[in-house]
C-alpha cells in the first residue's frame, strides 16, 4: 500500500561525508554491478559500446566547485546522489498501482517491479531524481540500500552492508539506524552536524550529508607549525626556545 | 519538464470530453438541453474522454500493468483519476440508456453528472498540482485553469452567453499561470545550495558532468529545448484558445457552424497551452545539473 508506515523501529540510511568523497565513481560502478548481476532484474543500457549510450544507474556522482571566503580560493567537492528513503517520501503516496512502498520495519523505500506499470509519477514527484525508469523493462529503479545483502545470510557478516559502502575506497560512506542513537552513523551526524538535502521539500530525508569543512586560512601554516614545536621541544632549541619564552 | 504528446493529448481531449459531459449534465439538470442534443453530445464526449484515456495508457512504459492503477486511490491522485473516469463514463452510459429507454431524462442524474465530469477533471489536474518538485504547478491555478479549459469546451459547443463567460475566466487564469510560471523557484527557498544541503545562497557551480551523456531525469526532467520560444507559443496559444473564439462567437451568437470552427481553434490553442505546461515546468532536480 502506499500509505506511509511509522517506523518506529528502524530507520536504515546512508551517512555520506562529501568532505572524504574524491569522486572515484567507485560506488556507482559497484552499484551497477550489484544490481545487474544474479537474477533477471537488470540496471539495461543502450548503445554500451556505441555512440550516445543511455543507461540506468541508482547513484550518480556530481561534482561542484565554491569560493573558500577565508582563503580566496576556488574548492571542488563530490557528491554521491541516491535514494534518500526519506520518511514522507513523496514518491510512495503518488504511485498509482501501488508498486511503489515503504517498509514498516527498516524505512526501506522499495518499488515492486511486478506491479509497476511504468508511468513514472514517482520520478517526477521525488525531488532529488533519485528515480530513474529503465528504458528496457519499463519499470522503475531505485536504491534497495542493498536490501538483498544487508539481510543475506549467504555471505560473510562484514559483507551485509550496502555494496556502495562495501567499495567506497576513502569510507565516505557509512551505513546504519539513523533512529538508534547509538549508532555510529546518528553519533556522527550529531558530532559534525549532519545535513538533510532540500528539507524546504519537507520530505524528511533519512539519509544524511556531512558537507566539506571550509579549510581556514592558516589550515596549511598551523600544522606545519605543530610540527615544529613537537620536533623543538626537546634538545638545544628546545631549551632555547622554553628559556627565551620565559623571558 | 518533458512535453510528452501523449500526455499533452490526454489532458486536452480527455479534458474537452469530461467538460462536455460536465455540461451537458448541468443542462440537463435544469432541462435546457433536447434528447437529440443529450445523446449526440454524450456519445461525442465519451469518444473525446476514451481517446484520451488511451493516449495516456500509450505513455505507459509496462502497460500490462495498467489495471493495477485502479488500486491506490487513498493515496494517488493518478489513482482516482483513473477509477472517476470510469464512473463518470459508466454513468453516461447509464443516462443514454435511460434516454433511450424511457424517451425522457431524469434531471437530478445531471447534477451528478455535472459533478463527477468536473472531479474527474480536478483529479487529472491534481497529479500535476500536487507535486512541490514543480512550484509552477504546485498551486490553486493548475486546477482552475484545468477545469476552465475544459469547461470552456463543452461551453462553445452548448451556450452561448456561458461560453463567454468561461472563456474570460479561462483567459484570466492562463496569463495568471504564466506569470507563476515565470517565477519558477524565486520564491521558493530551493537552490542549488539547498539541493547539496548548504544554505539557499551559498554560491555553488557545477565543476565536470556527472556523466558524460544524457540520461532519464535529464530527458523528463530538464526540459529546456522549447522554452527560447516560450513567448510565440503563448501568443499563439492565446489567440487560438481565447482571443478568436471570443470574437467568432460575439460576431456570429448562436451559429452552430461557426461554434464548429471555434471549438477546432480553441483545441489547438488549449494543446499549445498544455505543450507550455510541460515545457516550461522547472523541476527541482535541474538544480543538480546547472
Amino acid at each position: 500500500m502506499t500509505k506511509l508506515p511509522k517506523c518506529e523501529d528502524k530507520k536504515l540510511g546512508l551517512l555520506i561525508d562529501l568532505d572524504t568523497c574524491v569522486g572515484c565513481h567507485g560506488c556507482v560502478v559497484s552499484c551497477k554491478e550489484w544490481n545487474s548481476s544474479g537474477s533477471e532484474k537488470q540496471l539495461s543500457d543502450i548503445n554500451s559500446h556505441k555512440r550516445d549510450p543511455i543507461g540506468t544507474f541508482l547513484n550518480r556522482v556530481h561534482s561542484y566547485e565554491r569560493e573558500n571566503t577565508n582563503t580566496n580560493e576556488t574548492e571542488t567537492f563530490y557528491f554521491p546522489r541516491s535514494c534518500l528513503h526519506c520518511e514522507d517520501a513523496p514518491c510512495v503516496t503518488v504511485c498509482p498501482t501501488g508498486a511503489s512502498y515503504k517498509r514498516e520495519e527498516d524505512g526501506i523505500v522499495l518499488v515492486n517491479e511486478d506491479d509497476c506499470m511504468g508511468c513514472g509519477l514517482c520520478a517526477w514527484a521525488c525531488p532529488y531524481g533519485a528515480r530513474e525508469l529503465d528504458l528496457v523493462s519499463g519499470v522503475m529503479k531505485k536504491c534497495t540500500l542493498c536490501v538483498d545483502r544487508i539481510y543475506n545470510e549467504e555471505i560473510t557478516p562484514e559483507d551485509r552492508v550496502p555494496v556502495c559502502v562495501k567499495s567506497c575506497p576513502t569510507g565516505a560512506r557509512a551505513f546504519g539506524d539513523f533512529n538508534d542513537p547509538n549508532s555510529d552513523v546518528s553519533k556522527k551526524v550529531k558530532e559534525r552536524g549532519g545535513v538533510d538535502l532540500m528539507p524546504e521539500m519537507q520530505t524528511k530525508p533519512v539519509n544524511k550529508y556531512l558537507l566539506p569543512r571550509i579549510k581556514s586560512k592558516n589550515s596549511q601554516v598551523s600544522l606545519s607549525k605543530g610540527a615544529e614545536e613537537e620536533t623543538d621541544s626537546t634538545g638545544l632549541l628546545g631549551w632555547v626556545d622554553r628559556a627565551l619564552s620565559k623571558l | 519538464m518533458h512535453p510528452a504528446p501523449s500526455i499533452i493529448l490526454f489532458t486536452v481531449l480527455s479534458g474537452f470530453g469530461f467538460g462536455l459531459l460536465s455540461i451537458i449534465g448541468l443542462l440537463q439538470f435544469f432541462s435546457q438541453i433536447s434528447i437529440f442534443d443529450l445523446i449526440a453530445f454524450s456519445v461525442l464526449g465519451i469518444i473525446f474522454s476514451t481517446v484520451g484515456l488511451v493516449s495516456s495508457f500509450f505513455h505507459l512504459a509496462n502497460k500490462k500493468n495498467a489495471i493495477k492503477s485502479l488500486s491506490q486511490w487513498q493515496t494517488s491522485w493518478l489513482s482516482r483519476e483513473a477509477i472517476s473516469s470510469i464512473f463518470c463514463l459508466l454513468l453516461v452510459c447509464g443516462n443514454i440508456g435511460w434516454v433511450f429507454l424511457q424517451n425522457m431524462y431524469i434531471k437530478e442524474l445531471g447534477i451528478v453528472l455535472f459533478f463527477l465530469a468536473l472531479f474527474t477533471i480536478f483529479t487529472t489536474s491534481m497529479i500535476y498540482a500536487q507535486l512541490k518538485t514543480v512550484p509552477s504547478w504546485n498551486n490553486i491555478l493548475t486546477p482552475s485553469l484545468f477545469i476552465f479549459a475544459a469547461l470552456a469546451g463543452g461551453a462553445i459547443l452548448l451556450t452561448n452567453n456561458a461560453s463567454l463567460v468561461i472563456l474570460l475566466v479561462f483567459g484570466t487564469l492562463q496569463i495568471l499561470f504564466w506569470y507563476i510560471t515565470d517565477q519558477g523557484f524565486n520564491d521558493k527557498k530551493t537552490s542549488i545550495g539547498t539541493a547539496l544541503g548548504f544554505d539557499a545562497n551559498e554560491e555553488i557551480r557545477p565543476f565536470d558532468a556527472a556523466h558524460t551523456n544524457r540520461n532519464y531525469l535529464l530527458n523528463e526532467m530538464v526540459y529546456k529545448v522549447g522554452r527560447k520560444h516560450s513567448i510565440k507559443l503563448r501568443y499563439i496559444s492565446f489567440f487560438m484558445a481565447f482571443v478568436f473564439p471570443m470574437s467568432l462567437i460575439l460576431i456570429f451568437p448562436g451559429e452552430f457552424g461557426v461554434s464548429i470552427l471555434v471549438i477546432f481553434l480553441h483545441l489547438i490553442g488549449v494543446y499549445f497551452s498544455r505543450w507550455l505546461f510541460f515545457a516550461e515546468a522547472k523541476h527541482s532536480v535541474s538544480f543538480y545539473y546547472e
